[in-house]
Parts: structure tokens; C-alpha cells; sequence
């Protein structure tokens, strides 16, 4: 495993050489890539993203394609996607545009007026995702990065990104969905294949704000571990009143909605979730 | 808030009429006519009412069933025996020349096609709301309306779970009007009772009128009030449709049938009576103020015993469907009222000794309506 990441980095380095590009250092590791800072021409700061041969399959074809396809101000941005060949051996590496803002979970607590900015731009990322037919399925603080201006969020990693168009890569017996629990919905917890579609990221991005505004999962009652809270949405409980109290009280109603554990209930279309987030934000 | 007609065998000239003005559209299908004259008869409605909506429904519901003038439409599949129906392709050759049968006929809007399947699982439910989306996306611009047909059992909803775990699929669809047709194995000229079905089957209309989707129910008949009580946008029936309900059987069966007896509807007993028994009803000073008000009912009472009374039975149930309809939403009736109402009523003829010619019109059905009120309330 170690020899493994020695290599990555090792390849990194020789992609900057060839492309006469500044390695500054490793800053993230995946199960199945890691995130180099580089410096490109004219000293602007990139992420280079290098993919481990073993792992370099159809998961990861799927996201460099997904983020291909986004356009959007408050998604992670490709620029450049090659395939390097090291020893007999294929990896793939993409160029983005590096994040220097750090990650939502980064900031710590946050109030409920940078909730509601940071929520309508995340909101808007989401729509595009979902006009695309896509799902990220992977929506938590971690996942959400800042741009230098500290106040631009830009949703990245698109490891578990699933197009609705094409068939499902999670076989029907697997108990459970992929995607980080604490932050998932019902739906993919429980692997319910034909539920999932763009209101599961919905689902998980209600946790995302509320777990970053009000200091804990809304699902979370009284002295119970994360593993019950997890328990608690797979079984399709309701959001905890002190959680229904507190968002109201900070105008943050549009959350209780977000976090419906049937998808039926939250907000159907991305507009409708836009036109909600816009009238709290007043 | 509004009623549908549902066309069927020779009921065009129904929606013509003056008292009838309070139909917001019409829902057409295949089965009497070729394409040709349903553009015609469409052509024909459009002039003389401008504001009507124009609803297509394919009628692909048991395509290989001998259905009237189905097979000669241009959007029928030629390999309906031999088609997977899970086949993507297969749906999206179908969509194609409906949306281009739907061009000629300059309808509003379509009911999505589907078949009733063996078994309504979550992928079947999948599949409607792909072959919906994919209409609905395919029409968009043209100007034709989509709404999502959903056809759904009734005896599934009695789990508890069922209802949102339907609901949070088809509501993926991209359609943002519901056409929901109850499939159930009521027998025909009897009424839908099972409780916890029927309250299953409301909770589902309110989950996706709550939800940003309006429902028109299709196929309905005196259930209307059911549906009107959980929140429906919309209901639609036609002539005759309390005779033959929607089970798999009525398409088995030939679509024309003979034979068909006359019968009125009675609000004040929430039943369908044959002459003798509206003789008998009509003795004991049993008929309701809105039966008294109906046009056609006047009519019927006027020449009962002298003149045949068929298509006026048809005309008398369909202006009390939309006059209940109305009443309903203008918050002038109540369901429950109707049926209490209809309840101490039909007491009143067992005290009375009167019965129905047929064995089983007796009301009990009003009680199940009552009790599934409560439970629907109750959730």
C-alpha cells in the first residue's frame, strides 16, 4: 500500500515535469486517488488528481464524466483530464482548479445568515446536477470546498456520482447504498435503487447545513450514538422536534422539508427548493 | 378543481349539451373510433368550446385484448405479443408516434401510456415514470400537456409503507398532473368497500396533491366523494362506468356490451337504482333535493313509465357528478354529511321493508365509506 502511494506521487511529480507545472504537495487522499497542489503557469494554484491503476475503472470514468459535464460556478471545475503510462502501468490524472478556501467542515460552526448564503449557491450547484440527470450521493462538509474568497462553496468529489440514465453499479442485494451514512438518506441507506434520484442530494445537504448551523445531526434524539442516528433515517424516522423547533426559530424552516424521510415530501423540483431557500433568505 | 367526461361507446354528444357546461374537458380514447374520426369529433368539440380540455388517453392498459378500433390506431405496437414491455426501446418507439398521433389530433394533454402488469413492484412504477418523463419531455414543445399515468392496485395499498414508497417514485416523473386509475377486483355493479384500501387510495391522492401534483382521478364513479375528501384536483367518469369497473377482466371481456338497463343515481342513498326500486324510493319521499334539481332526473320522472329512459340515465348520473363535484369543492356538501345522510336513509327503507331488486344494493358499502374516512383521518 505504502509502495503504492510512493508511486502516485512519484507519477505526480513527473506529470509536472512534463507539463511544467510547480508540485507543492500532497493535500487529499481517496480509497481510490490522491490530490496534489500544484502551481501552473502564471503562478495559479491547481489540484492535480492522480487515479490508482488498480482502481481505475468504471467509478472513475463515471466522475471524471460527471464533472465534465458541469458547468457551474458552485461545482469543482476540470481543466484538463490526461492518461499518463508509468512502468507498464496506466493512470489516469486530472488538472482542476485548486479550492484554497478550505472545506465547509473547516469553518466550524456557522450562523444561520452564512447558512442561507452558502445554502441558496449550493442549492443552485445541486440544480444543475440534477438538470443533468446526475446524483453525487456523496454530499457532506467534507465534499464541500471554498473558493479563496472564503464565501463561494464549490461541491467536489464526484467518486459516487450516479447518471440516472445509465444502469445502476450497486447490485440490488447490497444492503446498503454507497455514500458516507451519517449525511445519507433513507433511500440509499437501504439501497432502494428506483427511489434515488436528485432528492436524495437534497436529503444530504439538508443534513450538510443543518450538521453545520445547529451543531448536530436533525435526526439525532437525546443521548443516542451517530450509529443510531444512522439507525434512526434508515428506518425512516421522523426529524427530532428540537430540531424542527430550533431551524424554525432561525428561519431556516425550509431544512424540515429537506430532511422528509420519504422523498415524496421534500421539495420535488430543484426550483421549487430554490424558490423556498430565496423567500427564507428574503 | 374540476370533472372530466370519459368518453366511451357513442357519449360525445353528451359533453355537447348545455347542462354540461360545468365539464372541464374530456378524456378520449381509441376504442370507438378510428384516428380519423377522433380528430374529427375533436375538431368538432373545439369549435363550440374553446376553453374545454381535450385529455387523451391511449388505452394501452391490456394491449393484446380485442379493443374496438385500437389495433387500427398509428401508435399501436404491431408486436404487442411478442414485445418485452421492459424493453426501453420498445416504449420509446411508442412515444414517438403517440406524441405524433397526439400532433394530429390537437389534443391538450395525454395520459402516459402503460399496461397493467402482473405484478406492481417498484420497477414497474420505475418504468411509468420513464415512459412518462420520456412523453413528457419529447412534447414539450409542442404545446401538449403530459400527465403521468400511474395505474396502481388496490389491494397493495393496504401496507402502510406502500403508499410513500409509490409516491416517492412516480413523483420522479417530470409530468406535474397525475392520472391515477385504481385497479381492483370489485365485481361489476358493485362498489369499491374495502377500508383499508379505500383509505390506502386516499392517502395516496393527498400525499401527491400535498406534494406539488395535481391527481385526476380517471374511471371514477360515486367513490368520487372519496376521492374529492382526500384532496383530488380532478375526477373523471363515464356513462356508465359503476357497471364495469377497472380490473383486468372488463378488458378480457367484449368492450360493447348488450343488454344495458337503465339505472338512476340517488345522491340520498349514494346508490344506482333500477326503475322499480326508484319507484319504490320515490313513494316514501326518499329523493334527494339535488336528484330533484337534476335536468335529466326531471325528465326521467316525467316519462318514466312511458318512455325508455337509457340515455337519459347516462345524462342524469354524469350532471350529478359534476353538481356533486362542484358542491364538494365549493365546500356547499361535505362527503361525510352525504354519508351519513345516506346511511340513515337507507335504515329508513330497511325499516320500511323496501328493498333493492338487486340483492346486494343494500348500503353497506356507505358504512365502509364512513369507516374509511375515519381511518384515513386517524393517519
Amino acid at each position: 500500500m505504502r509502495m503504492e502511494e510512493d508511486d502516485l506521487e512519484q507519477i505526480a511529480r513527473k506529470i509536472c515535469t512534463k507539463r511544467q507545472l510547480r508540485f507543492l504537495q500532497r493535500v487529499g487522499e481517496g480509497a481510490f486517488k490522491q490530490t496534489f497542489q500544484v502551481v501552473g503557469p502564471a503562478a495559479v494554484p491547481l489540484a492535480l488528481k492522480v487515479y490508482k491503476s488498480a482502481g481505475s475503472n468504471k467509478r472513475d470514468h463515471r466522475e471524471i464524466n460527471a464533472m465534465l459535464r458541469c458547468q457551474h460556478r458552485n461545482i469543482a471545475q476540470i481543466i484538463s483530464v490526461e492518461t499518463y503510462s508509468y512502468q507498464g502501468r496506466k493512470y489516469t490524472a486530472i488538472t482542476e482548479e485548486f479550492l484554497s478556501g478550505g472545506t465547509l467542515t473547516q469553518k466550524g460552526q456557522i450562523s444561520a445568515a452564512q447558512c442561507l448564503e452558502i445554502g441558496i449557491q449550493l442549492i443552485e450547484g445541486l440544480a444543475h446536477i440534477a438538470g443533468l440527470n446526475l446524483v453525487h450521493r456523496d454530499i457532506k462538509p467534507d465534499n464541500i470546498m471554498f473558493r479563496s474568497d472564503a464565501s463561494t462553496p464549490v461541491i467536489t468529489d464526484f467518486g459516487l456520482v450516479r447518471d440516472l440514465s445509465d444502469s445502476s453499479m450497486t447490485p440490488t442485494w447490497a444492503s446498503r447504498g454507497p455514500g458516507t451514512p451519517f449525511f445519507a438518506a433513507p433511500e440509499q441507506l437501504n439501497n432502494e435503487k428506483d427511489m434515488i434520484d436528485w432528492r436524495t442530494d437534497q436529503f444530504s445537504l439538508g443534513v450538510t447545513l443543518s450538521y453545520v448551523t445547529l451543531g448536530d445531526h436533525p435526526y439525532r434524539s437525546a443521548g443516542i450514538s451517530d450509529r443510531e442516528v444512522v439507525d434512526r433515517v434508515s428506518s425512516r424516522d421522523e426529524v427530532c422536534s428540537w430540531f424542527i423547533q430550533r431551524a424554525s426559530s432561525l428561519g431556516l424552516g425550509s431544512l424540515s422539508r429537506m430532511l422528509a424521510p420519504w422523498s415524496v415530501d421534500r421539495y420535488r423540483k430543484p426550483e421549487l427548493l430554490q424558490n423556498a431557500w430565496r423567500q427564507q433568505k428574503g | 378543481m374540476s370533472v372530466f367526461h370519459q368518453m366511451g361507446h357513442h357519449s360525445n354528444n353528451l359533453i355537447d349539451l348545455p347542462e354540461m357546461s360545468s365539464y372541464a374537458g374530456a378524456i378520449f380514447s381509441p376504442i370507438n373510433c378510428t384516428e380519423a374520426e377522433a380528430t374529427e369529433q375533436i375538431a368538432e368539440v373545439r369549435s363550440s368550446k374553446k376553453t374545454f380540455e381535450i385529455i387523451f388517453d391511449p388505452q394501452l392498459y391490456v394491449p393484446s385484448s380485442e379493443r374496438g378500433k385500437l389495433k387500427k390506431w398509428t401508435y399501436f405496437p404491431k408486436d404487442v405479443d411478442t414485445a418485452d414491455p421492459t424493453s426501453k426501446a420498445w416504449w420509446t418507439d411508442l412515444n414517438k408516434k403517440l406524441a405524433a398521433a397526439c400532433q394530429r389530433l390537437k389534443v391538450d394533454a395525454v395520459c402516459s401510456p402503460l399496461t397493467i402488469p402482473k405484478v406492481f413492484d417498484d420497477e414497474y412504477y420505475l418504468n411509468c415514470v420513464r415512459v412518462g418523463t420520456e412523453l413528457s419531455k419529447s412534447l414539450k414543445d409542442r404545446k401538449i400537456g403530459v400527465l403521468q399515468t400511474v395505474l396502481v392496485s388496490l389491494a397493495e395499498l393496504t401496507a402502510e409503507r406502500r403508499v410513500p414508497e409509490i409516491a416517492s417514485i412516480v413523483s420522479k416523473t417530470d409530468a406535474d398532473r397525475v392520472y391515477l386509475v385504481f385497479v381492483g377486483s370489485t365485481a361489476p355493479r358493485r362498489e369499491l368497500s374495502d377500508v383499508d384500501e379505500l383509505a390506502g387510495a386516499m392517502r395516496l391522492i393527498n400525499t401527491f396533491e400535498r406534494n406539488d401534483m395535481r391527481v385526476l382521478v380517471g374511471f371514477c364513479s360515486s367513490d368520487i366523494l372519496l376521492w374529492k375528501a382526500a384532496g383530488a384536483s380532478s375526477c373523471a367518469s363515464g356513462k356508465f362506468f359503476n357497471l364495469r369497473r377497472f380490473t383486468r377482466q372488463r378488458f378480457e371481456e367484449p368492450s360493447e356490451g348488450g343488454g344495458q338497463l337503465p339505472y338512476w343515481f340517488e345522491e340520498n342513498l349514494l346508490a344506482f337504482l333500477r326503475q322499480g326500486d326508484l319507484l319504490r324510493v320515490q313513494r316514501v319521499g326518499l329523493l334527494s333535493d339535488a336528484s330533484q334539481r337534476n335536468p335529466f332526473g326531471k325528465e326521467i320522472l316525467l316519462k318514466l313509465k312511458t318512455d325508455p329512459w337509457l340515455a337519459n340515465s347516462w345524462r342524469q348520473f354524469l350532471y350529478w357528478f359534476a353538481d356533486v363535484e362542484g358542491r364538494l369543492t365549493r365546500g356547499e356538501s361535505a362527503a361525510e354529511t352525504l354519508m351519513k345522510n345516506a346511511d340513515a336513509n337507507w335504515a329508513k327503507l330497511d325499516k320500511e321493508k323496501i328493498y333493492m331488486e338487486e340483492r346486494e344494493n343494500n348500503g353497506t358499502w356507505i358504512r365502509s365509506w364512513l369507516n374509511t374516512l375515519r381511518e384515513y383521518e386517524k393517519r
